[in-house]
């Protein structure tokens, strides 16, 4: 049984998927999701072997939504789209898998059988990854879609990853290790990231570490070991 | 010798005559290449005149007349040809005739024949294509020399007797001859010269003009704000050599260039009376700073004093106005006065030209924003998964589905045209909600509430699908809590008011989706219904947008043209 989780906008598409998925007997469906925070923290606590993926969806589109997910626990990805010219050029292209809606399951036969495979091969997933523009944050009864040139800093406690803007703190889903990686923010304490467009003034300590004041006269702690690359950064 | 110089001494009176002609408005007619027969009469009168003239100043010579007489009718002959030659030599002939003497008769006869001879001239040069050089003073010259010399041969042949008249002919004829063929060249290159000062004034006004038009086409094709403004009025000016140019709209100034820049501030509100009348009763207005001066409200150290104001208007309607100033040690030249009425005409052109184009442009895109709609690949693929997952679970469901499909479809495709009711768009909006309410099932809600008094409203197609469109992106999108989206359509005020109303508050002005949906709907009502109706967004964020459409209450009784 292959663990799959699928992601769409739409509630009967994600049904019809699911009641194919089914029928195969081949996968077993672990969650659905119709939004981008609800599809990262499913990925991060179920760790589905496959992620069906519908590209269009408003907001954070199906492309934007791999970028945010750890390397580590990325899943195989089936693009489903309804029509994506571009977009299924460039699956072609890159030997991505991508399902047509509405789904032919003779069709659908065929990824399973490439998934198997891969599986079995435990072949890497080679998701070309692109900077992450916004963020995806939970605001009281909506997705807030954050740039990243808005971000102050980003801290990440047992509690999860916030990240802190002029309109407040927000969770977010997404690991300070992919932010790192996929953004320009950059490490300054095992648990901080900042945006180095937003630094005020640097204040150096006596233990060799320094702390950070931002526009919002918001404190960061840098600690030792990144101090050298922060002040590489601001070219001093 | 004597005889010479009086002669001489009449010929230098008609030189007078000759320049005072030319700077007279009865000059006019020679200036242009074309001789109307209102100028030719206009010429007989003045040759005929001119000819008599001759005899009256003429000089009694043994009982017969040294003159200048000739001088008339070989000019009117070669300037217009020889039926005016003619008749002034016959005039002048006629009146020299009443005049009396031995030589009365030859005398007469001599002057037509003249004025023939001048003609001839014309003649001939007309014949081998050289009309230019009619104004040659060299040629009224020679022409003169043969005229008189034929006057001679005539007297000699006609007048009797026959030794008196040789006698006559050997005392005047090389006094007459000369004095007649230098006044007549002397005559013919005041006119010549008179001719080519307005040809070199015309040939400057109109290289100015052209070089004027040139530099400023398609200026304002870029929208009539303050950079164009101020390229344009630097152009006016150099071009002009004005002491300054200011361009206006119809409240403030957007450039001024030249002197007194220092306190005329582009920006600053339009401080004039002058301008403020202009702008109002859409007329020129000119102060010479002789009669009238120009008094600048803003500095009294000014040294601008007068101006021309002229309105630019774009299809009727005053837009601006274009101002040319000139200091007060200046004179306002009438050619500058000219020039700037005719840099305002060819703007108000390029105004309302480039006014066509982004109407063209306009109705271009909206065109291929309908044609998307026809046929969205998104929307039908997406809509088509939905039928196929509700099939599964309600067959019946499905197929109603389809339904609304088809008919969205077919609407989407055969609406050619340009207007419709609100009826028929609330129908076709109904098709394409009922579906998308089914794809997005309980994250979507749609409300509407329409005064059923208003559907026989007439709309420009395709107005409501767009915005609703909008709306449910935006309602779907981002929210974790149901969309709702809101459609009302009332009167206020005389007016139809449809709104359009979601709870996302997301609404985006500068993105190109959300900013091109509105703006060709709101285009296409104002290009219909004119500027005082359209659409229009008011966003609070996350909260709601409204995007609110207004259509004129009038065409309500229209709707049989358009059912039909």
């Amino acid at each position: 049984m292959i663990r799959a989780l699928i992601v769409d906008d739409e509630i009967h598409a994600r049904d019809e998927l699911e009641a194919l998925l089914l029928e195969t007997r081949s996968f077993s469906v672990v969650g659905k999701c119709d939004n981008a925070i609800g599809a990262l923290e499913t990925v991060k606590r179920d760790k589905p072997q496959v992620i069906f993926l519908d590209i269009q969806m408003p907001g954070i589109t199906g492309l934007e939504l791999l970028n945010m997910i750890d390397e580590e626990i990325m899943p195989m990805v089936v693009f489903v789209t309804a029509y994506d010219v571009y977009a299924i050029k460039a699956f072609e292209e890159n030997a991505f898998d991508y399902l047509l809606k509405p789904v032919d399951k003779h069709r659908l036969a065929k990824t399973v059988l490439k998934l198997k495979k891969k599986l079995h091969d435990k072949s890497p997933n080679a998701i070309p990854g692109t900077e992450i523009r916004r963020i995806p944050c939970v605001a009281s009864n909506r997705i807030k879609l954050i740039p990243i040139s808005e971000v102050e800093y980003i801290r990440s406690n047992a509690a999860g990853v916030y990240l802190v803007c002029s309109q407040g703190e927000f969770f977010t889903e997404i690991t300070l290790k992919v932010l790192e990686a996929r953004s320009n923010l950059i490490r300054c304490h095992k648990q901080y990231l900042v945006n180095i467009d937003h630094v005020d003034e640097i204040v150096l300590q006596e233990n060799q570490s320094a702390i950070i004041q931002t526009h919002l006269k918001k404190v960061v702690p840098v600690s030792r070991r990144y101090l050298k690359k922060i002040k590489d950064e601001l070219g001093i | 010798m004597s005889l010479f110089f009086s002669l001489l001494q009449t010929m230098s009176f008609f030189l007078v005559v000759g320049y005072l002609y030319c700077k007279s408005p009865w000059f006019r007619p020679l200036a242009n290449d074309h001789l109307a027969v209102k100028d030719k009469i206009q010429l007989y009168f003045f040759f005929s005149g001119l000819s008599i003239l001759g005899t009256y100043l003429g000089h009694p010579v043994q009982d017969a007349l040294a003159n200048t007489r000739a001088i008339g009718p070989v000019l009117a002959g070669m300037i217009g040809g020889p039926l005016l030659g003619t008749a002034v030599g016959f005039t002048g002939g006629l009146h020299r005739f009443f005049q009396g003497g031995f030589t009365a008769f030859s005398c007469g006869l001599s002057t037509t024949v003249e004025g023939l001879i001048g003609g001839m001239l014309h003649l001939y040069l007309a014949r081998t294509n050289r009309l230019q050089d009619i104004f040659r003073p060299d040629y009224a010259f020679l022409i003169t020399i043969v005229s008189e010399i034929a006057q001679m041969v005539i007297i000699v042949a006609v007048s009797r007797p026959f030794s008196e008249a040789l006698e006559l002919v050997r005392i005047i004829a090389v006094p007459m001859i000369f004095t007649s063929s230098c006044g007549s060249a002397l005559f013919m290159s005041i006119i010549r010269d008179q001719r080519e000062m307005r040809d070199r004034a015309a040939a400057e006004f109109l290289s100015r003009a052209l070089n004027i038009a040139e530099r400023t086409l398609g200026l304002f094709t870029r929208g009539f704000d303050a950079k164009t403004a101020e390229s344009m009025a630097g152009i006016i000016r150099e071009e002009t050599g004005v002491s300054a140019v200011a361009i206006t709209d119809t409240e403030k100034v957007l450039s001024f260039v030249g002197l007194g820049s220092e306190h005329h501030l582009p920006g600053t509100p339009i401080s004039s009376d002058l301008t403020r009348n202009a702008i109002e009763e859409n007329k020129v207005v000119f102060v010479d700073g002789v009669n009238d001066t120009f008094v600048c409200p803003i500095s009294d150290k000014c040294v601008l004093n007068s101006t021309l104001i002229v309105p630019l208007t774009d299809e009727n309607r005053v837009v601006g106005t274009i101002k040319l100033y000139e200091a007060k040690n200046k004179r306002f030249l009438n050619m500058n006065k000219s020039l700037g009425k005719g840099i305002a005409r060819l703007l108000s052109n390029q105004l309302l030209i480039s006014r066509y184009e982004q109407q063209k442009n306009l109705l271009v895109t909206a065109e291929l924003k309908i044609l998307q709609a026809q046929v969205n690949p998104h929307f039908l693929f997406n809509s088509l998964n939905t039928i196929v997952a509700i099939l599964r679970k309600d067959a019946n469901r499905a197929r109603e589905l389809l339904i609304h499909l088809s008919v969205f479809m077919r609407k989407n495709l055969n609406r050619k045209k340009e207007l419709s009711t609100l009826e028929e768009e609330l129908a076709h909006v109904n098709s394409y909600l009922t579906i998308e309410k089914a794809r997005y099932e309980n994250r979507l809600t749609v409300v509407t509430d329409i005064d059923q008094g208003l559907l026989n409203l007439t709309l420009p197609a395709f107005t409501l699908q767009p915005l609703i469109e909008n709306a449910i992106k935006h309602g779907i999108s981002n929210m974790l809590e149901p969309g709702l989206v809101t459609i009302k359509a009332y009167r206020e005020n005389g007016t139809a008011i449809i709104d359009i109303e979601d709870n996302a508050g997301a609404f985006l002005e500068k993105s190109n989706e959300d900013g091109l949906g509105i703006r060709i709907v709101d285009k296409r009502i104002k290009l219909v219904m004119g500027n005082s109706y359209g659409a229009q967004a008011h966003c609070v964020p996350h909260e709601k947008t409204l995007v609110r459409v207004s259509i004129p209450m009038e065409d309500v009784s229209h709707d049989s043209r358009i059912n039909s």
